[in-house]
C-alpha cells in the first residue's frame, strides 16, 4: 500500500517536472524571439510601462479634486487598478499562446501539436511566454505592495489570503475564457478576434465596480464575471466583500473552467485537419 | 486629384467589406466610452463640477473624444513601415501617384468610416443614457471647432507618416510604433481632460504636439477658450503642422535614398 502511494508520488512528481520542463523550453524560445527583435520589444515593454505610469498619474490627479471615488480612498482604488493590471498580465503572461490558436489551425500546425505526447491545451497555451510580461509585472507587483501599505487592511494575514484565493479564482475564469476563445477558433478558424473582445470588457474592471449602475454591475457580475475577476479580489483585500459573492466567484470559477474543458473537447473532436 | 479620389472611394469600400473588424474596433472604442461615461459620472454624482467641468461639460467631452478618436486616430499609416520592408512600396513608387497624398486619402476613408460611426454611438449613448450635451452658444464655435479638427486630424496624420517611415531603416518598427501611440493617446487627451492634472504636468504637456489632436479642439467646442487663446491654437497648429510637414518631406527623401525594394 505504502510502495503503491509512493509510486503515485513519483509519477506525479515526474507529470509536474515534465511539464515545467516544457514551459521553461517555450519561455527560452519566446525569450530569443523577443531579444532577436531588440528595439520592437523595447517599444513594446517602455510602452506598457507608460501605459501604466500614466493611469497612476490620472488616478492620483483626480484625488488632488476629491476625497472619493464611488467610496473608495486613493489607496482602494489604486489597488482595484493595479489588482486589474496583474489578472491581465498574469492572463496574458501564461496563456499567451491562445492568441495564436487561429495561425495554428488555418496553417495547420495545430497537427504537430495533437501528435505530441503532451495535452494539446497546455501545449497551445503555453506555446508563447510573452518575456515582456514578466519585465511588466515586477513594477505592478512593487506598486502594489506600496499601495497595500497605506490600507489599514493590510495589516490582516486573512485579507491577504483572500486577495491571493480570489486573485487565483480569478485567473481560472480569465483561463476559461480563454480555453472557450481557443476552442471557438478550432470550431470556426474565424474567431481569433473574440480573445481582444474579451481583453477590452476586461479594462471595465480597470476602476472598482462600483462606480456602475446597477444592471451595468449585474452584466459585470453574472453575465461577463469580470467584476468577479478583478474586483472581487480588492473587495476582498479590503475587507467588504461578503461571504456569499465569495461563494459566488467559487462557483463561477468551477462552472466556466468545467464549461470550456467540455466546449474544448466537443472543438477538438471536431476539428478536421483541413488545412494541413 | 481625381485619382485620389478613387483611392478614398476604394478603400472606404475595403473598411466597409471587412466588417468584423470594423465593428471590433468599433466596440473597443465603445468599451472605452461606457468605462469612462462611468468613471466621470460617479465622480460627478455628488458635486456640481469637477477640476472646472460640470456634469454636462465633462460629458460632452467624453462623448466628443470618441468622435475624435474615430476622426483623428483612425489611421492606415501603421501599414507604411510593413510595405517599405516587405518590398511593396516599389509597386507605388512605379505609379503616377504622390505616395504621402496616396496614403492621406487613404487614411481619409478610413477616418470617415470610424468618424460616421462614432458619431452613431455617441447619438446612440446619449439617447440610452439621456445625457445634456453641451452644445456651443456661438456660432463661430463651430467654424474654429472644424478647422481644430481638420488641422489635428493633418497633424496625426503627418507624424504617423513619419512613424511608418521608420520602416526604411529598421524592420523592427513595431515596438516604437506601439509607445508612439501610447503616449500620444494619454498626451492628447483622449482618455482624459488634461486640466484634472497638475498645472507643472499639464505644462510639459503642452510643449507637445499632441494636446492639439483632441484637448484643444474640445476646449474650442465647449467655449472654455477665449478668442484670443483660439487664435494662438490655431497658429500653434500651424506651427506643429508646417514643423513636422518638413520633417516628413526630408525623412521621406531620405528614405527613398536608403530604400533597397527588398522583397519585391
Amino acid at each position: 500500500m505504502a510502495l503503491k502511494a509512493a509510486e503515485q508520488t513519483a509519477r506525479g512528481r515526474r507529470f509536474m517536472m515534465k511539464h515545467v520542463r516544457i514551459w521553461i523550453r517555450l519561455a527560452a524560445m519566446g525569450f530569443a524571439n523577443q531579444t532577436a527583435s531588440p528595439l520592437s520589444s523595447f517599444g513594446y515593454l517602455v510602452g506598457k510601462l507608460v501605459r501604466l505610469a500614466f493611469f497612476l498619474v490620472f488616478l492620483s490627479a483626480i484625488f488632488k479634486h476629491t476625497d472619493a471615488l464611488a467610496g473608495y480612498s486613493l489607496p482602494e482604488a489604486a489597488l482595484f487598478f493595479l489588482t486589474f493590471n496583474m489578472v491581465d498580465i498574469l492572463a496574458q503572461l501564461f496563456f499567451r499562446g491562445i492568441y495564436g490558436i487561429r495561425g495554428l489551425v488555418r496553417e495547420g500546425d495545430f497537427d504537430y501539436f495533437l501528435i505530441q505526447p503532451l495535452n494539446v491545451l497546455y501545449r497551445v497555451a503555453f506555446n508563447t511566454v510573452d518575456f515582456l510580461d514578466v519585465v511588466t509585472i515586477i513594477p505592478v507587483l512593487v506598486t502594489t505592495f506600496w499601495v497595500t501599505r497605506h490600507l489599514p487592511a493590510s495589516s490582516h494575514l486573512s485579507n491577504w489570503f483572500w486577495y491571493v484565493v480570489m486573485m487565483l479564482n480569478g485567473m481560472v475564469i480569465a483561463f476559461s475564457i480563454h480555453v472557450a476563445v481557443a476552442s471557438l477558433a478550432v470550431l470556426t478558424q474565424e474567431l481569433e478576434n473574440t480573445i481582444w473582445i474579451y481583453r477590452d470588457l476586461m479594462s471595465l474592471g480597470r476602476f472598482p465596480y462600483d462606480i456602475y449602475d446597477a444592471p451595468m454591475r449585474c452584466v459585470l457580475t453574472f453575465v461577463i464575471p469580470v467584476a468577479v475577476m478583478v474586483s472581487f479580489p480588492a473587495k476582498a483585500f479590503l475587507g467588504r466583500l461578503s461571504a456569499a459573492w465569495m461563494v459566488h466567484s467559487f462557483i463561477v470559477a468551477i462552472a466556466s473552467l468545467a464549461a470550456s474543458l467540455w466546449f474544448w473537447r466537443f472543438a477538438t473532436r471536431r476539428y478536421t485537419s483541413s488545412s494541413s | 486629384m481625381r485619382k485620389y479620389w478613387f483611392v478614398f472611394s476604394i478603400y472606404w469600400q475595403e473598411g466597409l467589406q471587412q466588417r468584423a473588424s470594423f465593428f471590433m474596433e468599433r466596440f473597443r472604442s465603445l468599451v472605452v466610452l461606457i468605462s469612462f461615461y462611468y468613471f466621470w459620472t460617479a465622480l460627478l454624482a455628488h458635486r456640481a463640477s469637477f477640476a472646472g467641468y460640470d456634469r454636462s461639460q465633462m460629458i460632452t467631452y467624453i462623448l466628443g473624444m470618441n468622435i475624435l478618436r474615430g476622426i483623428v486616430f483612425a489611421s492606415r499609416t501603421y501599414e507604411i513601415a510593413g510595405e517599405i520592408n516587405h518590398g511593396r512600396l516599389s509597386g507605388y513608387l512605379l505609379k503616377p501617384v504622390n505616395f504621402m497624398a496616396y496614403t492621406f486619402f487613404r487614411d481619409m476613408a478610413e477616418k470617415s468610416i470610424n468618424s460616421v460611426s462614432a458619431l452613431i454611438e455617441v447619438i446612440g449613448l446619449s439617447w440610452v443614457l439621456h445625457v445634456g450635451i453641451r452644445w456651443p452658444h456661438q456660432a463661430s464655435t463651430w467654424a474654429y471647432f472644424l478647422i481644430a479638427i481638420v488641422g489635428a486630424m493633418i497633424l496625426n496624420f503627418i507624424m504617423s507618416f513619419i512613424m511608418g517611415c521608420w520602416g526604411f531603416w529598421t524592420a523592427e518598427s513595431g515596438g516604437p510604433r506601439f509607445l508612439f501611440e501610447l503616449f500620444l493617446e494619454f498626451s492628447a487627451g483622449a482618455f482624459f481632460p488634461l486640466d484634472v492634472l497638475s498645472p507643472k504636468l499639464q505644462a510639459i504637456l503642452k510643449m507637445f504636439p499632441s494636446p492639439y489632436l483632441v484637448f484643444y479642439p474640445l476646449h474650442v467646442f465647449l467655449e472654455k477658450l477665449s478668442p484670443a487663446q483660439v487664435i494662438n491654437g490655431l497658429g500653434c497648429q500651424l506651427f506643429w503642422i508646417t514643423s513636422f510637414g518638413i520633417i516628413a518631406y526630408v525623412v521621406w527623401q531620405k528614405g527613398v535614398e536608403a530604400y533597397g525594394a527588398q522583397g519585391s
